[in-house]
């Protein structure tokens, strides 16, 4: 996910302590229940899988492209198991598993 | 044989041949590897395409330029041009992002030619498990058309994450069961009133087509039933937790292969002699949809009234989510203004297209990385006379450049 119109990790942080449920507001537009550290965790260690098990790309490539806003999730490969943690903040984490070479990476 | 049964045999006969319209021929299918072709002397115009589609600056992380991964252009059955770039090969699979939709489009059409499913049907025939939901009253051709009237928020970077109805579903509280997530989320127009862009809807689709074909077909039909068909075995379509497809966004798959996808249509749903779409699919998946004509979205200047669901404005004319050139409405010219009428295009996110040309008998696979555009000392779209500022209208018509 790209840095555009993001303002990084104020942002994270405040959006730290935001909602944890969906609502609608009078316009009819929902909010989600994850916010968007978690999002931001769980988009690194699927786009990580993908890149590396998926597309096969290097290590550098794949450090570019998973890249997103907030920057602030750090992910780890266990290349024999193919599987990806990726975490922030000690308290969100996520995992990505390669499956098969048919049905790629699940977040699980 | 009397005479009277040789006419009862002969009307049969012509009654077919007048129902049944013969498969496109080719003198090869380039199921194990493409033939390859010349471009004629066309070094300029190669000039032109590669100096715009290839022009990457700064560092990689800051995603600057015309971010092209791989281009390659299909003409009269042969590769033309075929070129990668950023780490890129022939042999990389690709994620398709939003290509993913026009895939599982087709995947309903397979199953269609089988006699597997009717876009009639109610999808709770295919996905029994939502049997007696108000749901159910939904057709697959709604879903088909973007237009199961589902609330849905189609957001990505540039939003909030957390109003995004698709990052919710793939990444969020939806991820374990994506399609329960969709069916979950209030159905806000009658279905087929409204046409809403919509991942989830896609999503859905996929999960139909592998419902109709697993019976028959087991666990792998997406494979034995398409892809194996038309050499795309090394395609990946991802799945949940729960095992459904995520045919809205995840699929990866080989440039070449994309390419194969495009000539599957390009060919009215023929691959060598077979038939794996209906016929009439191809020429229904790229026309404007019902849906489509009957309501695309909030396209007014004026505020919408207060407490009404806002819809985006679809700009670009859908048929089966295959994108048209075509005018969406009186007045408003079509989306790609140097690009032939009869192109249609599969899109995804970041710069990812499938785009067919029947009338000049090509097709144009492009992947990339656009997600940054300019930086903001960029003047006029470049910076110190380098493009960034991406228009798939300008990539395609350099390619068709270099194809006529």
């Amino acid at each position: 996910m790209s840095t555009r119109n993001r303002s990084g990790l104020g942002l994270a942080v405040v959006c730290m302590v935001a909602s944890t449920c969906a609502v609608d507001n009078p316009n009819g537009i929902r909010t989600f229940a994850a916010n968007d550290v978690q999002l931001a965790v769980a988009n690194a260690a699927k786009m990580a899988c993908t890149c590396k098990f998926v597309m096969e790309m290097d290590d550098d490539f794949c450090k570019a492209w998973v890249k997103a806003s907030p920057d602030v999730a750090r992910y780890s490969y266990d290349p024999v198991a193919k599987t990806v943690e990726a975490s922030a903040f000690v308290s969100w984490a996520a995992h990505a598993r390669m499956v098969d070479e048919k049905r790629g990476c699940v977040l699980e | 044989m009397t005479s009277r049964t040789l006419l009862t045999v002969t009307m049969v006969l012509v009654s077919i041949s007048a129902v049944a319209a013969p498969c496109p021929t080719r003198p090869s299918w380039p199921t194990e590897s493409w033939p390859k072709g010349g471009t004629n002397n066309k070094a300029t115009e190669l000039k032109a395409l590669e100096d715009y589609a290839f022009t990457t600056f700064g560092e990689d992380r800051q995603r600057y330029g015309v971010r092209t991964d791989g281009l390659m252009i299909i003409k009269g059955g042969n590769i033309i041009y075929e070129r990668y770039a950023r780490g890129w090969s022939a042999n990389n699979r690709h994620i398709s992002w939003s290509v993913a939709k026009s895939i599982s489009s087709a995947l309903v059409g397979v199953a269609a030619n089988r006699g597997l499913l009717n876009l009639e049907d109610s999808i709770c025939t295919s996905l029994t498990q939502y049997a007696g939901k108000p749901i159910c009253a939904t057709k697959v051709k709604h879903f088909l058309t973007f237009g199961s009237g589902v609330q849905w928020q189609e957001g990505y970077e540039d939003g909030s994450y957390q109003s995004s109805s698709v990052i919710s579903m793939l990444l969020g509280e939806g991820h374990r069961d994506q399609i329960g997530f969709v069916l979950d989320q209030h159905q806000a127009f009658a279905p087929g009133s409204q046409f809403i862009y919509s991942t989830g809807d896609a999503a859905v689709l996929a999960a139909i087509a592998k419902a109709a074909l697993k019976p028959a077909y087991g666990n792998d039909a997406f494979w034995l039933q398409l892809f194996d068909k038309i050499g795309m075995s090394r395609t990946v379509f991802e799945e949940d937790p729960t095992g459904n497809p995520l045919g809205g966004s995840y699929v990866y798959a080989t440039l070449r292969d994309y390419a194969k996808f495009g000539y599957l249509f390009l060919n009215d749903g023929c691959w060598s002699g077979e038939r794996l779409l209906p016929e009439g699919w191809v020429q229904a998946s790229t026309t404007i949809s019902d849906t489509f004509k009957s309501n695309r979205g909030y396209c007014s200047d004026a505020e919408p009234p207060a407490g009404t669901i806002v819809v985006p404005c679809a700009r670009t004319p859908s048929g089966y989510m295959w994108w048209v050139n075509q005018s969406p409405a009186a007045e408003i010219t079509k989306p790609y203004k140097d690009l032939p009428d009869d192109a249609y295009v599969a899109i995804g996110h970041w710069g990812q297209y499938i785009a067919v040309f029947p009338s000049l008998d090509v097709v144009v696979a492009r992947t990339g990385d656009e997600r940054n555009f300019c930086p903001d000392n960029a003047v006029d779209g470049k910076v110190d006379g380098v493009n960034c500022d991406f228009s798939m209208n300008k990539l395609m018509s350099l390619a068709l450049k270099v194809a006529k």
